[in-house]
């Protein structure tokens, strides 16, 4: 085992705050302490087991699993790559390859998550901004169907409440107001006190278009019960705003069939006001999956490469291209998952459908998915065991600097490997 | 009258149910998915107190939660808050809730995880699903 800590500060993968901040301690070739990063993080980079890759739940050589995965897809007429939000760019990069290669669907899991806002910021169609322009200037911070403490538990300490910034110098309790709208109470709408406001599920929308009616003067009417006066407040507060963030969480998005209703307050608002939308992006490089497969094709996800009668690739895009339809209709005929785990992540009367087509896993962890696939390819977790880079939750690009090196493939070399074969 | 109580089925509330994510459970999963720590973290419900005295069931005991596309046993919660929450509960996303939660009927292609119809009942002495129980 060599070690490559050469940086005082080394990089978290746990979630897509990437925080760059880490300072890790050895014992002897093991990681032992991981300062600064939080409960999550310290679990993500110390929890690091070797385990065997496997081929029809019995242990192999990686070699041999690899083989086995490029058998299974190069037969493969309809094949499915999903995951890759654990993963780095380059890995990224080389799994649109590999869908182009054997004209496979790929997706991730902002095909049920936040795709729809990032496909929007992407296409600057959402005002955004970077997290370092949140500790600097924010003064209003709404976390708008997000729990930033469970979700990015280090958020609020390092970049939008507490921390002073430049133009932010007279602390959180002078300087910074935070909001939350949710549907239920949680850890981090406590933190906003009397601005916490509760409201039905679904009715994210209705609350919008109440608050454009007061924007401009109008009285706001909402079908739910909430005191008139504390809309208007919400509203001027809003209005005030010098700096205005809102964090959008999964509350938010899953409100939503579409982001319409988003964009439109948002426009609304900034009429009156500065306000940048931050879509709270779970793993730590979806976003990063986002942007590439976006800048391959100009769709975010849901995605089929399919060869047209001249040889050239088309490019498919829609619902029927996401994991999920794909799953549920019984679509293709070998999956490739990359870094995720759909039993932990997606509703099993889906999930279940793998069952029934052959299932290669490439993860460094063990999964509940594995139980049931045919090939499980162990790979280094990226960022502690192997390097790269990756695309923070606002969309700023951070190198993963290896901590240790296991000797295990990287998912990156693993797909490269893969192609070969095929 | 205990004796005869057993053969009586336990009644059936409805509940709607929002997932949400616990930085503890994911701390738990990434050290172990197989993990009592995971489980115990993982497989809970949560109701306000006037439901849960409405409903006759008892905080600690494990209760059966159905849907229209599966079942899970799991152990009963309350949460200790100010704000009434009645006729919600709440889960964590895990491999518990998503045992239980439905595709959606729209076409925005995300899963019914912050709006879940579902049913609650006593589980008499039923333990909690085991996580190898899910994937089967």
């Amino acid at each position: 085992m060599v070690i490559f800590l050469r940086n005082k500060y080394s990089v978290c993968p746990g979630c897509s705050l990437l925080c760059d901040d880490i300072e890790i301690e050895m014992k002897g070739t093991e990681i032992d302490k991981a300062n600064n990063a939080c409960i999550k993080g310290v679990s993500r980079i110390k929890d690091t087991k070797k385990l065997e890759s496997k081929i029809d739940g019995n242990e192999v050589n990686q070699d041999e699993a690899i083989f086995k995965a490029a058998e299974l897809l190069q037969n493969a007429n309809n094949p499915l790559i999903f995951g890759l939000d654990n993963s780095t760019t380059e890995a990224q990069l080389e799994a649109i390859k590999l869908a182009k290669l054997i004209s496979a669907t790929i997706d991730d899991n902002s095909s049920f998550c936040q795709g729809p806002i990032v496909n929007a910021i992407l296409k600057n169609e959402l005002k955004t901004c970077t997290l370092d322009d949140v500790r600097d200037y924010a003064d209003v911070l709404v976390f708008w169907g997000a729990d930033p403490s469970n979700s990015h538990p280090r958020l609020n300490s390092k970049y939008a409440y507490y921390p002073r910034g430049k133009e932010r110098q007279r602390g959180w309790d002078e300087d910074r107001t935070a909001i939350a709208i949710d549907v239920r109470e949680s850890s981090s709408s406590v933190l906003c006190k009397d601005n916490f406001y509760q409201i039905p599920p679904r009715s994210d929308g209705e609350l919008m278009t109440a608050l454009s009616s007061a924007f401009s003067g109008k009285m706001p009417k909402v079908s739910f019960d909430i005191e008139t006066q504390r809309i208007l407040k919400l509203s001027n507060i809003l209005k005030k705003a010098k700096y205005g963030v809102i964090f959008a969480g999964l509350g938010l998005t899953y409100s939503q069939t579409g982001i319409e209703t988003i964009k439109n307050f948002l426009t609304e608002l900034n009429t009156y006001s500065n306000f940048h939308l931050i879509p709270m992006v779970g793993h730590y490089n979806m976003r990063g999956f986002n942007q590439a497969l976006y800048n391959e094709t100009g769709y975010v996800n849901r995605v089929k490469f399919v060869k047209n009668e001249s040889g050239n690739l088309d490019i498919k895009h829609g619902l029927q291209y996401s994991v999920l339809e794909q799953l549920n209709n019984k679509e293709p005929d070998t999956v490739l998952i990359i870094g995720t785990d759909p039993f932990t992540s997606m509703p099993h009367s889906v999930a279940k459908k793998l069952k029934e087509v052959p299932t290669i896993i490439i993860d460094p962890c063990e999964t509940l998915t594995e139980k049931i696939a045919d090939v499980v390819i162990r790979s280094a977790k990226s960022g502690i065991e192997c390097g790269g880079n990756a695309i923070r939750i606002d969309g700023t690009c951070v190198e993963l600097v290896p901590i240790i090196n296991s000797g295990c493939l990287c998912d990156e070399h693993i797909i490269c490997k893969i192609m070969e074969e095929i | 009258m205990d004796d005869f109580g057993k053969y009586l089925s336990k009644p059936e509330h409805e509940i709607r149910i929002i997932t949400y994510r616990d930085v503890f459970q994911s701390s738990a999963a990434e050290k172990s998915k197989f993990s009592d720590e995971y489980k115990n973290l993982s497989a809970i419900i949560q109701l306000d107190k006037k439901d849960i005295k409405k409903m006759g069931l008892k905080i600690g005991h494990n209760v059966i939660v159905k849907s229209t596309v599966g079942e899970v046993t799991v152990q009963l919660k309350v949460i200790e808050s100010d704000i009434p929450h009645q006729g919600f509960a709440y889960m964590p996303n895990s491999p518990w809730s998503n045992a239980i939660v439905p595709l959606s009927d729209d076409r925005s292609g995300v899963p019914e995880y912050k709006m879940l119809h579902a049913t609650i009942k006593d589980a008499k002495n039923e333990s909690i699903t085991l996580i190898e129980e899910l994937i089967a």
